[in-house]
């Protein structure tokens, strides 16, 4: 361990292990972190191909490295926030205010707001491109479930952190935006209004809802992402990153003959493996940099609860779910289905309950995947069903994305609301379908070439 | 019970009950009254709404004088007793179905049923006779009142839903005209609270 140090950091060293005895502790973290990373994939993948791939392995050092960023640039912004809401609807409220004075007054306020503001956009993009790829590389067949599954709860964390931030400047789009989102909480059936008291205290977006929503975004967050985040972390240095178990076992005399030649292409995590995530880092950081200084979006006009502003629409990472609300309403209209008023009480087939439910059952289906999708194979081209139905999940999203933006899209280029809403809720349904099948259906093919030679799987 | 037995069961019970008692203090995040100010005198006179580039926007916050409702299809996004958006609208009284209404005009809560969202009245949709939802492109049918319950089996009259996801009609407000002025008739205010 005391090799790499200087005379004086060795004394400092010692002066700690004579009276705390770390040694072991650093001797483990060493062994753990000098794991060496498998270099026959990139031997296999020599083809330009695989760089537009590479880059995926980095989101989730993107995503830790950005919510370092968030964490540094938060504490700032709290220095000079104040979370009061107190005031005649339509008037600038304290909190208004003081977004107001970091934007203007604060020395490099606006510049510290433009990164906290693109990094929590550039993180949760980040976070999306990380979870799909781990969803199409299956690392939880390797033993990695416990990652999936803190994986899946800091996603919804990551959410839970933007939708509070987004109510914080108390401005018109976010206190709608979360005002939609509280109703929609509230419908939960039999416990939703118990459940939006307990978070928010009220039904209603109150200024005892914007001293909550601060308080769980700068300070119960936080503290439960350290912990989370911490273990994520912990498990990847104890269990290594996850790579398809035939890329360690050279398949062919020729890989064998590569290996012994050229030796490990990427060699153990530290120092080899931290170069990249240094690199990449830099670069994010210069990009959020850029947008943080010319790209910084002020708050808009204060929130009025007696006044919905016109085209109102969540963050763009919530469109979909917005969007999701508009097709089912619209795809009722369709079929002239009338949900009955209730159900016990509960409004069990209005389009927001089903809306509830479905993205409900999204969260449950990502939480207990690897529970209901076990077996050894994790290459994502010899898994048919699987790959293809990530790929209607993405082209879902990107749908009903567009969906949401149909009032826009109809005053935009002119055309009667009920044209756009045709041919968008077509392509909710088509589009998804049209990208999915045929990636089945190649798979399918290509999984029955290769049944059997040398690049099956023991399985 | 030997006096291990008994050690043991004594300080579970303490450890459960210290527990459930601090899970108790769960309870302070109910919502309170609150210390706010007092509500003042309300009088049941419509004021013009917030709404930018209507154009009852520079009389915004001003009383809702009948005189200003002076054509068919005209229509203003108001406010009554200080917190119930409502939308006051001049109707063609022949093509209007399960209501009368006062003088010629007629009244419904705005805040949408589905999401409460305020809705509006040509603004969004200039061309068509309806109140209409930004947020998720809810539609009710000023001319077609008809009779829905509340969530809390309520029974009122309201503007019925034609398109988009709201579940129940925008309820109606009735109003009378004093001295010119537009003031609606608070007779049960519960079935206005749905977003309460």
């Amino acid at each position: 361990m005391t090799r790499f140090l200087s005379t004086r950091a060795k004394k400092i060293y010692e002066w700690i292990e004579k009276r705390y005895h770390i040694s072991p502790l650093i001797e483990e973290a060493q062994r753990s972190i000098n794991f060496a990373l498998p270099s026959t994939l990139t031997r296999q993948n020599k083809s330009r191909l695989f760089w537009l791939g590479y880059p995926y392995y980095y989101a989730g050092a993107i995503t830790a490295f950005l919510a370092i960023l968030q964490g540094v640039t938060g504490l700032l912004l709290a220095f000079h926030y104040v979370p009061s809401a107190v005031g005649d609807p339509g008037t600038p409220t304290e909190a208004y205010l003081s977004i107001q004075t970091i934007m203007k007054a604060v020395p490099l306020g606006a510049l510290i707001r433009g990164i906290h503001q693109w990094g929590a956009n550039l993180l949760i993009a980040a976070l999306a491109i990380h979870a799909f790829w781990a969803y199409f590389r299956s690392p939880y067949r390797l033993g990695r479930e416990m990652s999936w599954f803190l994986g899946v709860v800091l996603l919804g964390l990551a959410l839970a952190y933007s939708f509070s931030g987004y109510l914080l400047p108390w401005d018109q789009l976010g206190f709608w935006a979360a005002t939609i989102s509280v109703q929609i909480m509230r419908a939960i059936p039999l416990v939703g209004d118990f459940i939006a008291q307990i978070l928010l205290g009220g039904t209603t977006l109150s200024p005892t809802a914007l001293t909550r929503m601060y308080f769980y975004h700068v300070c119960l967050l936080p503290v439960i992402a350290v912990i989370l985040v911490g273990t994520h972390l912990v498990l990847v240095v104890l269990q290594g990153v996850s790579e398809p178990e035939e890329a360690w076992k050279p398949q062919t005399d020729r890989d064998a003959q590569i290996v012994r030649q050229e030796g490990p292409l990427f060699g153990p995590f530290f120092p080899h493996q931290i170069m990249p995530v240094l690199i990449i880092s830099l670069v994010t950081l210069g990009a959020v940099l850029l947008l943080g200084a010319y790209a910084v979006q002020p708050p808009g006009e204060p929130a009025n609860k007696f006044l919905t502003p016109q085209f109102i629409a969540p963050e763009w990472y919530f469109l979909w779910a917005y969007g999701l609300l508009k097709w089912v309403g619209w795809v009722y209209d369709l079929v002239h289905f009338v949900p009955p008023a209730t159900v016990l009480g509960v409004d069990l087939v209005s389009a927001k309950v089903v809306g509830i439910l479905l993205a409900t059952a999204i969260f449950l289906v990502l939480l207990l995947l690897p529970l209901v999708d076990r077996g050894k194979e994790v290459r994502t081209l010899r898994r048919p069903l699987k790959t293809a139905v990530g790929v209607w999940a993405i082209g879902l999203l990107s749908t009903l994305t567009l969906y949401a933006l149909n009032e826009i899209l109809s005053a935009q280029l002119s055309i009667p609301i009920g044209t756009i809403n045709l041919t968008l809720g077509s392509v909710v349904i088509t589009v998804p379908l049209i990208l999915a099948v045929p990636v089945y259906v190649i798979l399918r093919l290509h999984a029955s070439k290769t049944t059997d030679g040398t690049a099956r799987l023991r399985s | 019970m030997n006096r291990r037995r008994f050690v043991e069961t004594i300080v579970s019970l303490g450890i459960a009950g210290t527990v459930v008692s601090f899970l108790s203090l769960l309870m302070s995040l109910l919502p309170t009254a609150g210390a706010g100010p007092e509500e003042g005198e309300v009088d049941n006179v419509l004021r013009y709404g917030p709404e930018k580039g209507a154009w009852y926007s520079d009389k915004s916050g001003t009383e809702v004088r009948f005189e200003d409702f002076d054509q068919v299809g005209k229509g203003a996004g108001v406010l009554w007793r200080r917190k119930i958006p409502a939308i006051v609208i001049r109707v063609d009284e022949s093509k209007l179905r399960g209501a009368t209404a006062t003088s010629g005009l007629i009244a419904f809560a705005s805040t949408c049923t589905h999401l409460c969202c305020i809705s509006t009245w040509h603004l969004d949709r200039p061309s068509e006779d309806v109140i209409f939802c930004r947020c998720h492109d809810g539609v009710f049918d000023p001319y077609d009142v008809v009779k829905d319950v509340t969530a809390n089996g309520a029974e009122y009259l309201g503007a019925k839903v034609i398109a988009g996801p709201p579940p129940r009609a925008a309820p109606l407000i009735p109003i009378e005209i004093k001295d010119g002025k537009v003031a609606g008739v608070a007779d049960n205010l519960e079935i206005y609270a749905y977003c309460g």
